[in-house]
């Protein structure tokens, strides 16, 4: 904290400024990784922070305001660490809060099944001299487990409240906010017991605190006393650059006696130390019982983890999830299409004619607005279930697992497994995957990771293969749509190879990471959680999808009255672009400038494309039903598509489907590419630049343009490169041009 | 005799740590110390990395690193 922060809060305090009541009480939420602190700040304060079954899905601060007993709380909710040590990033956050910000208090988050564990971390936190609380949470595991645990005995040894919780089923969450409040008001009165570290420790200390007292006085002002001389000791690196003390001869001597005495570097000594009070505790009050059965976790594991199984496993996994997303939002996306394309045109028209609305903003409306929003919407459900199966597989814990399994190809390319992570979080949206990069402690792998993030098909680029998978390839759309994910992953196993002969030499980062055991998430979270990202997709319809589908009709139709849509401003400038797309198959004006407008958002290739084969006015439909027909069609139609994706679940026979023609834009794009180029279409928009909210996040993670520009120069040569090989090398195979 | 070298489902006491790099002290931080009971549970599909349990719960990590564990076979 600077001198001026520190000043300021006691000139507060002095003044007896504002009443304690009315003052908003500041709560940091720390501890281990995994432990629970997203889960229990949602649970608490409503809020819908991102929770996940792996160590180190929290990579920032974030804060969480609300009210109890008439008191205003912000609980602040940290990445977790397992020392007060950082390596990575996110650590550093935390860390870096609790010094220098001093809350009021820290809710230590302590898993109760893994006690030592945490503990270790519990006496690092008490050297801060801020007041603790801990909730002991994850205590309905530990109770299934049948381990029993002396509440009393924690807060009577380290002198700290003491609350078991279980975050999942909300149960001790008022007691943990009471104890908080009668601890804050406490004051200081209530800060941890002063744990002791054992003679030669503390013999050490007490030399180095004098030398500081006598040398450096104002540190220990700046900074907690024990903490910081616990620090000093170690010689955390960054704390002492910090402190910046000229003179270290004082340690040197302190420590002479402590490494003769113990014959270990002080790092060892330090941790020993702190673990053995944090064992000893454990001892004191946990009781296992002695029969300890085979848990649920390692039979998931025996076959997950197999061998033989394990990549297969993974493979298939994938390629269920694909299967399972689109069967079972195809026949709702359907109705969404279905919907947009009829009565929402004819609804738009029978209001706006009336009104004396002249032609073209009719044509705006339903040739712009509604073709291009309604193309993506269509798609909305593909994204949701997409995120839905994310999200599971991130509150199960087989993250860490695929993490696991991926080491040893992610090592060959110069990472390592946990890199896998944010690449799975990109399949839903490259933006936190890139965020996700946090994690990693070496910041070459946090730019290699980045760069590789973007190859990961997320959800929008889902409508492009949707779509034309749906006229090209109807019997096999998932092994298609999972080909794709597929070659997007060993393409960055391919371009990591490069990078790492290029541009990232050195030695292969270490790879330690924790395995939780599986949980199974409750289906609120998921459905909460899966909103959650998925909204944003929602959004971008409703926003710059919408810009866009404006922008796009205005340019499709200027300048004024253009007989073709070719002759447009958008067409022309297609036309312009479309020689490069040639040799890859499909260099026509339309798929050019579908092209071109996707750089915003993958989405919007399809909105384009909705937009650009719109049908020409006046070749519509003669019977035009009335608007009660149409509300009922747009119940019935719903309904059948949910019995329709039931069905699908269950493996039932569907009826033989009549081939209705659903409107121009399915037959204008069966006209205007083969099953060959199409694919050759969506392998260049699954590698082409990243959208620009990407491009955006990686110059915000990287503080400077040079990584976004490496990545949106060597993707779209990537792209180009691949969908040549496609096209070119299926017309070689005779798989049609 | 090192970490690396058992198999899966053998146990080990850890007699000592070499100097196994810049994340030694990570390890230290998640329980990985001298005196400390291991045991192998599995090892990745393709050869690396493996997966211990230790002070109860369960750590995945390299062979390399593990080779720089030492430790007393026990049971
Ligand atoms: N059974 C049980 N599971 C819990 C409880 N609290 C959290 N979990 C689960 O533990 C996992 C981790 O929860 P998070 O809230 O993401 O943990 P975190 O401490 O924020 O983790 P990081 O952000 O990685 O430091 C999730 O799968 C939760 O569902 C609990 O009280 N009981
Ligand atoms: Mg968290």
């Amino acid at each position: 904290m600077s001198n001026t922060q520190l000043k300021y809060k006691d000139d507060e305090q002095a003044a007896g400024g504002t009443p304690a009541v009315a003052r908003t009480i500041t709560v940091a939420v720390a501890g281990n990784p995994n432990s629970g602190k997203s889960t229990l700040i949602n649970a608490i304060a409503g809020t819908r922070l991102h929770v996940g079954n792996w160590a180190g899905v929290t990579v920032e601060k974030k804060e969480a305001l609300f009210e109890f007993g008439g008191r205003k709380i912000r609980l602040v909710d940290l990445p977790g660490t397992y020392s007060l040590s950082p390596y990575s990033q996110e650590e550093i956050v935390a860390r870096d809060y609790l010094v220098h910000e001093r809350p009021d208090l820290i809710v230590n988050v302590v898993d109760a099944t893994n006690l030592e564990r945490n503990l270790y971390l519990t006496v690092q936190i008490m050297e801060l001299g801020i007041p603790v609380v801990m909730a002991l949470n994850i205590y309905d595991e530990a109770q299934e487990k049948g381990y029993r645990i002396d509440v009393k005995g924690i807060e009577e040894m380290l002198g700290v409240a003491v609350v078991p919780t279980s975050a999942t089923k909300k149960t001790g969450l008022d007691e943990l906010l009471k104890r908080v409040l009668d601890v804050a008001d406490a004051g200081a009165g209530r800060a941890p017991r002063k744990l002791s570290y054992g003679e030669d420790v503390e013999t050490a200390a007490d030399y180095v605190a004098e030398a500081l007292e006598r040398n450096y006085p104002s540190l220990l002002e700046r900074y907690p006393k024990r903490w910081l001389l616990l620090k000093i000791m170690e010689q955390d690196g960054q704390v002492l650059e910090k402190v910046n003390l000229p003179d270290q001869g004082f340690l040197e001597e302190a420590l002479h006696h402590l490494k003769r005495a113990h014959g270990e570097d002080i790092e060892s000594i330090m941790a020993d130390v702190r673990y053995s009070l944090a064992s000893g505790l454990t001892r004191e009050i946990l009781e296992k019982p002695e029969l300890r059965q085979t848990e649920l976790t390692e039979k998931i594991d025996r076959i997950v983890l197999n061998r033989f199984l394990g990549i297969p496993i993974f493979m298939a996994a994938m390629w269920l999830l694909f299967k399972l997303t689109f069967d079972l939002s195809a026949p709702f996306g359907e109705w969404i299409g279905a919907m947009t394309d009829g009565p929402f045109k004819r609804w738009a028209s029978a209001i706006l004619t009336p009104l004396g609305a002249p032609d073209w903003t009719v044509s705006l409306v339903n040739d712009g607005v509604i073709a291009g929003v309604g193309s993506v919407l269509v798609f909305v459900p593909v994204i949701f279930a997409m995120m839905f199966f994310i999200t599971f597989l991130e509150g199960s814990g087989y993250m860490a697992r695929a993490a696991f399994v991926m080491d040893r190809t992610m090592h060959s390319i110069g990472l390592h497994g946990k890199s896998f992570i944010p690449m799975l979080l990109g399949f839903g949206c490259n933006v936190p995957g890139i965020y996700a990069t946090r994690t990693l402690e070496n910041p070459k792998d946090k730019v290699l990771t980045a760069l590789l993030v973007p190859l990961m098909s997320c959800g929008a680029r889902l409508p492009v293969y949707v779509l034309f998978v749906g006229i090209f390839f109807p019997n096999n759309s998932s092994t298609v749509i999972w080909s794709l994910y597929i070659m997007g992953i060993l393409l960055a196993v391919l371009m990591g190879l490069v990078f790492k002969r290029t541009l990232f030499r050195g030695e292969a980062p270490m790879f330690i990471m924790e395995l939780p055991p599986y949980r199974m998430p409750s289906f609120s979270s998921l459905c909460v959680h899966t909103w959650e990202k998925g909204k944003h997709f929602l959004f971008k319809a409703g926003t710059y999808i919408f810009a866009v589908s404006v922008l796009v009709w205005f340019l499709l139709n200027l300048p004024w009255g253009v007989e073709h849509k070719r002759d447009s401003y958008l067409g022309q400038a297609g036309a312009a672009v479309a020689p490069i797309f040639e040799p890859v198959g499909f260099g026509t004006w339309e798929a050019a400038s579908s092209l071109i407008t996707g750089v915003i958002a993958k989405e919007i290739v399809v909105g384009t494309m909705g937009e650009i084969y719109a049908p020409k006015h006046g070749e519509e439909k003669k019977e035009i039903p009335t608007l009660q027909e149409d509300l009922k069609e747009v119940v019935t139609s719903f309904g059948e598509a949910s019995v329709k994706a039931v069905k699908t679940l269950l493996y039932l026979p569907q009826p033989e489907e009549k081939e209705e023609d659903r409107g121009g834009l399915k037959l204008a794009i069966q006209g205007a590419f083969t099953p060959l180029t199409s694919y050759a279409f969506m392998v260049f928009v699954l590698l082409y630049m990243p959208c620009v909210v990407a491009i955006a996040a990686m110059r915000q993670e990287f503080g400077t343009w040079k990584w976004a520009g490496v990545g949106l120069l060597y993707q779209t040569a990537l792209a180009w490169g691949a969908a040549l090989i496609v096209y070119q090398g299926g017309r070689l195979l005779g798989l049609g041009g | 005799m090192n970490l690396a070298k058992l198999k899966p489902g053998q146990k080990g006491k850890i007699t000592s740590i070499g100097s196994i790099g810049p994340l030694k002290r990570r390890l230290m931080d998640m329980g990985v110390l001298v005196g400390e009971d291991v045991k192998v549970l599995k090892v990745a599909p393709m050869g690396d990395p493996i997966e211990v349990s230790i002070k109860s719960y369960n750590l995945s990590l390299r062979k390399k690193e593990a080779e720089g564990i030492a430790v007393e076979v026990a049971g």
